[in-house]
């Protein structure tokens, strides 16, 4: 979420850390859960600094102005973990955004998604979920033979193209040469997707857990569609990494709020402050039922699809125009953490501790991540 | 190839140093003012010294000259401690609020400095992609065609111009929208290529089954009201029966204006079911024969019915009254190319002007998104012929339709127009515009473009067999003319007209191979990129040859690549003599294509992405429909164009006798006797608000929230774009002021908490004067004299606009005019703000202390002209930083 959440009601009493705690107003609807979440607060992004960036840095940690940038970005914690647990899925991660196009915008800054590739460039994402049901489950009715052309056509044209960037290049100073590197390391990613298309042309796509979508809905049922879907590609390991950066205008319109998003985040009591008080809900809501299809989902070996998951739902921006105090919610039995407990770390910890305690927890040999001090121990089971 | 490019890195990148080195300075150290250094000994280093150094933090040995990373980065932890009230701690003496908020405004304002310093691109230019718009129209100059490219990722940021190479990314996702973009393109270009000689007309009668149609609606909402009648009658006389007059109480209970008593007809025993009468349901009959059916629709349908107009063309209605609401009419099958379409209509004389507007746009959907509005002049006794351009592109909509101005912007203004009608006369809005026919018809194609003209010799059709020889010559020359004059290497030809020939050999036709492998040259970096390279000479940063200085003055003015003239002039060299240069110059700005200079520039400069941030509540502000707020962004593109044209004065837009508008904006301002649809300079009658930025309704608008005004946004505006003054950017994690809850209070009140927390006033006191001077705009720019504000249980306060106020240590006004009158006497400060822009913008950088010496001398030569527009313009593209890399 790209507009942070109500501080008075979202976040549970500071002095009520551990397991009895109570669950604010803004949480309510996932007290069926309450066992299987867990809030840290006190985590912050140490070099945010522009309320506006939105979500831009929330999985990265990123410094913007490293080495005297005027802007740039590192790694997202999710393409780490695609990078360890992609190679085996059709789909190295999905990136999903909401629909909201026009207007302010959802008010997650730059980025094309929460991607972002480990040279820092922004990863695109899908805004229709119908777009995401035709990908992950939509069956291309050609041959084989039909694809295998395919493929050599597309590295046929891939090559006439390298041509051009190895001729282009011999005539350009450095800072040219590193821009057209990403056109070249663009090529280069289409290369690996061919080649991961071929490895995957003999695997029929999965059958649909879900019936397809007859249109594209907006706010409150595109974002219950989009939760569905992230469901069905996990259920089917289409992929094992996925994020969503949810839209903000479309729900509120949907929850008959009349608040514009941007006046909405700078609330005060009042309708301002209710129309927070009331988006804060829904995600909850919408929320609880996302856990309710990852509980109700089977393994082969009849454990919950839940018991394998980590599941992060928060925000950069805590509040307002706040940045410290990332909101957090963590839920899932994927990276072994402790669940059910209200996790009050030290002030300022780095909120990437708890994405490379995630991370680490899921097996993946990282030492660090963004600008992470050390794993959170606290999270820890 | 990875080692190639990294070997090759590490020698270009020495050889640039090297060149660099003897020439430019290094980049020079923000200065904090040393009068801060009193604050910080008497608050910060009885804890922060070298002794204590509490927290890990020393400061007393902090530099005030910022000139590195560390340092920067150190003093932005001063600034984020003392912003969040972290420091000094609580039971410290805290500075006097004064002096604190003149630390913060001092420190926020050499950061942004100091890291600008610290991002200076030392005036290297990187090469770039073509953004959106710029690709846009490189295919449109190219090949002819118009391509929708609003599917490629947006390359606006937040900081800079969508010039600015170093955010213009790419990746594999985008190649391959690239290429999929090429082949739409070349599709469209084929299309219109096939169809050159093609004619289409066709005219359509509005009267055409309008009447036929609307009289079978009307029969049959009478015979729903009879069948309506009966029913409710019949359920009405059974619950009247004593064995149901328990359930009839009960029942009653339940009624609401929107659930009427005979929805619960099914408890009543007895009562017939509505089925019977010929509805589905009850909610059905309610809806087709109930009073609201009967009261809003039957009498303006008959009303509509009995028009005599309707016999030879047909009003067009207002309102949710579904008679004529719009008129519609299609083209489907017609190939792509450029067209017209005539309307011929009148305007009621019964009507308000502000009536006399139709709207014209292609689909439909729900709301419809216009395209265009139109004053009609015509009466009945003599219609007039409206002609609006119209482009038919592959995929594109084939319907388009006509209706009368801000009546469906949304689903909701249908609504307000049908009862803003009832209230005047109880049956519906007036019949304001008659159509008689509309009309498409297909303008002979123009020369074909350079792209096409390369072809044209293999473009065939789709059974053509050409030799390879003929192919791959026209290859070459399409190459060329896609790489803006450069050369493709024999390689890549080679390898082009091998994806041709397999194409062909597996099966495809000479169309469809051709399409793909020209597609291919439209994704290939010569193409995206803005590429400057120094074939065959050492890379070095130096000056662009004629060819590279064509390209970047044409992307500059028109957005587009360099015409055959520019090329040309590039060809001979000519291009590289100053008088050549500005003749050049001249004539793209005299060009109508310097429209996509001048909006995007305007657009990102003037921040006006805010005037689509939010709906603008048209309940409230009806006369503020999308058509009116677009005429006011248009307002502020033809201001400028105005003086572009005539070399007028940059003061002009602080403050002038005149403003630019058309017939829509004059009627919105209230200006007589202004017609048609071209905008125009019109003479304001004296003491008018308006003339100049500050007095334009997109300025204010966009200093709202689409409900009220926002003096903040208005006042960091001006200070941002007209006094180059711009505060810091807001700080984060300011403590919050909410003990103003639940009162109703005046702006000025719920806004003077800025003052107290110096955090707050460190900015706000700057900002908040100058946006309580303007309060007198309401937030869709009309004057006002009164505010007021509503809230929900709490009812409404009204009070008087108080205008007065000072600058921050700086003069008093006591009204809009004053201020005006202030802000324009800072001419040259807005020409500094006016310059930087334009410089970063033409760059494709950010500016950095380098540029200091250009942007003093754009404004130096500006001057003796009163500011003239164009020089500035002219001493840009003369400058060094212009005409090197």
């Amino acid at each position: 979420m790209g507009y942070g959440v109500t501080q008075e009601t979202w976040f549970p009493d500071r002095k009520q850390s551990g397991a009895g705690y109570a669950l604010p107003q803004g949480l309510a609807p996932l007290a069926r859960h309450k066992e299987d979440i867990t809030i840290v607060q006190g985590l912050t992004n140490r070099y945010s600094e522009d309320a506006h960036a939105g979500s831009t840095f929330w999985l990265t940690g990123a410094n913007p102005h490293e080495n005297g940038a005027a802007f740039r970005n590192s790694i997202s914690a999710d393409q780490v973990a695609a990078a360890a647990f992609g190679k085996d899925t059709r789909f190295t991660s999905l990136q999903l955004n909401g629909s909201d196009k026009d207007l302010a915008g959802p008010g997650h800054g730059q980025g094309l998604s929460l991607a972002w590739d480990k040279s820092g460039k922004p990863i695109g994402g899908q805004n229709s979920p119908l777009a995401a049901f035709h990908r992950l489950f939509s069956a291309e009715n050609i041959s084989k033979e039909q694809l295998q052309r395919r493929l050599a056509e597309k590295r046929s044209m891939l090559d006439t193209v390298m041509e051009e960037v190895r001729d282009l290049q011999r005539g350009l100073g450095q800072t040219d040469i590193e821009k057209l590197d990403e056109y070249f390391q663009g090529i280069r990613e289409i290369e690996v997707r061919l080649a991961k298309d071929e490895q995957w042309q003999s695997v029929p796509k999965p059958k649909a857990p879900l019936p397809q979508p007859a249109r594209d809905r907006s706010g409150v049922e595109e974002i219950k569609l989009m939760f569905d879907l992230m469901v069905a590609a996990l259920q089917t390991d289409s992929t094992r990494v996925l994020t969503y950066r949810l839209p903000i205008a479309n729900l509120l319109t949907s929850l008959g709020v009349k608040v514009a998003a941007h006046d909405m985040s700078h609330y005060s009591p009042g309708e301002r402050m209710e129309a927070s008080q009331k988006r804060d809900v829904a995600h909850s809501d919408l929320l609880a039922g996302l856990l309710d299809k990852l509980k109700s989902v089977k393994e082969a070996n009849g454990t919950r699809l839940f018991d394998h998951s980590t599941v992060a739902f928060g925000s950069n921006l805590s509040h307002v125009h706040n940045l410290t105090n990332c909101p957090t919610l963590i839920t899932g039995g994927g990276s072994g953490i402790k669940l059910g407990h209200h996790i009050v770390a030290p002030k300022d910890t780095p909120l990437c501790n708890a994405w490379l305690t995630l991370l680490q927890g899921s097996g993946i040999k990282a030492e660090r991540h963004g600008d992470s001090s050390g794993v959170l121990k606290e999270l820890m089971a | 190839m990875n080692t190639r490019f990294s070997l090759a890195g590490v020698v270009f990148g020495l050889a640039v140093l090297c060149s660099r080195g003897a020439v430019a300075a290094e980049s020079p150290s923000a200065l904090f003012p040393e009068k801060n250094r009193a604050l910080l000994k008497e608050h910060c280093f009885s804890c922060h010294d070298a002794e204590k150094q509490k927290g890990k933090f020393r400061m007393d040995d902090l530099s005030f000259s910022i000139g590195d990373n560390r340092t920067a980065e150190l003093w932005q932890k001063v600034l984020n401690a003392l912003n969040s009230g972290e420091m000094p701690p609580e039971d410290e003496k805290q500075p006097a609020a004064e002096a604190k908020a003149d630390f913060l405004d001092d420190l926020a304002k050499v950061m942004v400095v100091a890291r600008r310093n610290l991002a200076d691109t030392k005036g290297e230019i990187a090469m770039r992609r073509l953004n959106q718009r710029e690709y846009g129209n490189t295919l449109r100059e190219l090949l002819g065609v118009r391509v929708a490219v609003n599917e490629l990722p947006a390359d606006s940021n937040a900081s800079g111009f969508d010039t600015a190479g170093t955010n213009l990314f790419m990746s594999g996702d985008q190649f391959e929208q690239y290429l999929e973009l090429g082949r739409v393109a070349m599709t469209e270009a084929f299309e219109r290529h096939d169809n050159a000689a093609t004619a289409k007309k066709q005219r359509f009668e509005a009267e055409e089954g309008l009447l036929a149609r609307v009289n079978k609606t009307q029969k049959k909402r009478i015979e729903y009201r009879i069948a309506f009648n009966k029913w409710k009658r019949a359920v009405d006389a059974a619950a009247k029966q004593p064995e149901n007059h328990a359930v009839a109480a009960e029942i009653r209970k339940t009624v609401r204006g929107d659930f009427p008593f005979h929805y619960s007809w099914a408890k009543i025993k007895g009562a017939p079911s509505p089925v019977d009468f010929g509805f589905t349901d009850a909610v059905h009959a309610e809806h087709e024969g109930g009073n609201g059916a009967w009261t809003r629709y039957v009498p303006y349908t008959s009303w509509f019915v009995s028009q005599p107009e309707n016999l030879t063309g047909g009003w067009l209605t207002a309102g949710d009254n579904s008679v004529n609401t719009y008129f519609s009419f299609s083209v489907h099958g017609w190939p792509a190319g450029d067209y017209v379409v005539r309307l011929r209509v009148a305007a009621s004389d019964k009507v308000s002007p502000q009536r006399k507007f139709i709207e014209f746009g292609k689909g439909g959907g729900n709301p419809f998104k216009h395209d265009s509005a139109h004053m009609v002049t015509g009466t009945l006794a003599e219609p007039q012929v409206i002609e609006i351009p119209l482009t038919l592109t592959v995929g594109g909509l084939r319907t388009f339709f006509v209706r009368e101005r801000g009546t469906h912007d949304d689903d909701h203004q249908p609504n307000l127009k049908q009862n803003v009608g009832i209230a005047e006369n109880e049956i519906g809005p007036d019949f304001a515009l008659w159509v008689d026919w509309a009309e498409v018809e297909r303008l002979p194609a123009a020369h074909p473009a350079p792209g096409m003209k390369a072809i044209a010799a293999v473009v065939g059709d789709a059974k053509s067999n050409i030799p390879p020889a003929e192919l791959g010559a026209a290859l070459e020359r399409f190459c060329v003319e896609a790489f803006r004059g450069q050369q493709p290497s024999a390689e890549f030809l080679k390898r082009l007209l091998a994806v041709y020939q397999d194409r062909r050999t597996h099966g495809e036709n000479h169309r469809k191979a051709l399409t793909e492998t020209l597609a291919l040259v439209l994704s290939s970096p010569r193409f995206l990129y803005l590429s400057e390279p120094s074939a065959g000479k050492t890379a070095v940063a130096g000056n662009l040859t004629a060819h590279e200085l064509a390209t970047r003055l044409s992307y500059f003015l028109s957005s587009a690549p360099p015409d055959e003239t520019l090329r040309n002039l590039a060809a001979s060299g000519e291009l590289l003599k100053p008088d050549v240069l500005a003749a050049q110059t001249n004539r793209l700005l005299d060009d109508s294509r310097s429209a996509d200079f001048l909006h995007p520039f305007l657009h990102q400069w003037l921040h006006m992405e805010r005037l689509d941030f939010f709906r603008f509540n048209n309940e409230r502000y009806p006369g503020f429909d999308v058509s009116t707020k677009e005429a006011s962004r248009m307002e502020v593109y033809e201001s400028f164009a105005h003086l572009l044209r005539h070399n007028h004065g940059l003061r002009h837009l602080l403050k002038s006798d005149y403003v630019m508008v058309n017939g829509l904006l004059a009627n919105y301002y209230g200006l007589p006797d202004v017609k048609g649809d071209a905008f125009r300079p019109v003479k304001l009658p004296a003491g008018s608000p308006r003339g100049g930025l500050l007095g334009m309704a997109a300025i204010h608008g966009m200093g709202s929230n689409g409900e009220h005004s926002s003096p903040i946004e208005r006042g960091a505006w001006v200070l941002r774009r007209l006094l180059n003054d711009p505060p810091p950017p807001a700080p984060a994690n300011v403590p919050m002021l909410n003990r103003l809850e639940e009162k109703l209070l005046t702006t000025r009140e719920r806004l003077a908490m800025h003052q107290e927390e110096p955090q707050c006033a460190s900015c706000h006191r700057k900002i908040d004067p100058i946006g309580f001077g303007l309060e007198n705009f309401d937030a869709v720019g009309q004057w006002r004299t009164e505010d007021s504000y509503e809230r929900r249980g709490l009812g409404r306060k009204t009070w008087p606009v108080e205008p007065a106020g000072a600058f921050h240590k700086g003069p008093a006004f006591a009204n809009y005019d004053e201020l005006r009158d202030i802000i324009h006497s800072r001419g040259d400060d807005f020409a500094r703000g006016f310059s930087s822009a334009l410089v970063e913008y033409a760059l494709g950088r950010s500016i950095g202390f380098r540029d200091v010496t250009l942007i003093d001398k754009m404004i130096a030569d500006a001057k003796p002209e009163d500011l003239a527009m164009r020089t500035f313009i002219h001493t840009l593209v003369a400058s060094e930083a212009f005409r090197s890399k």
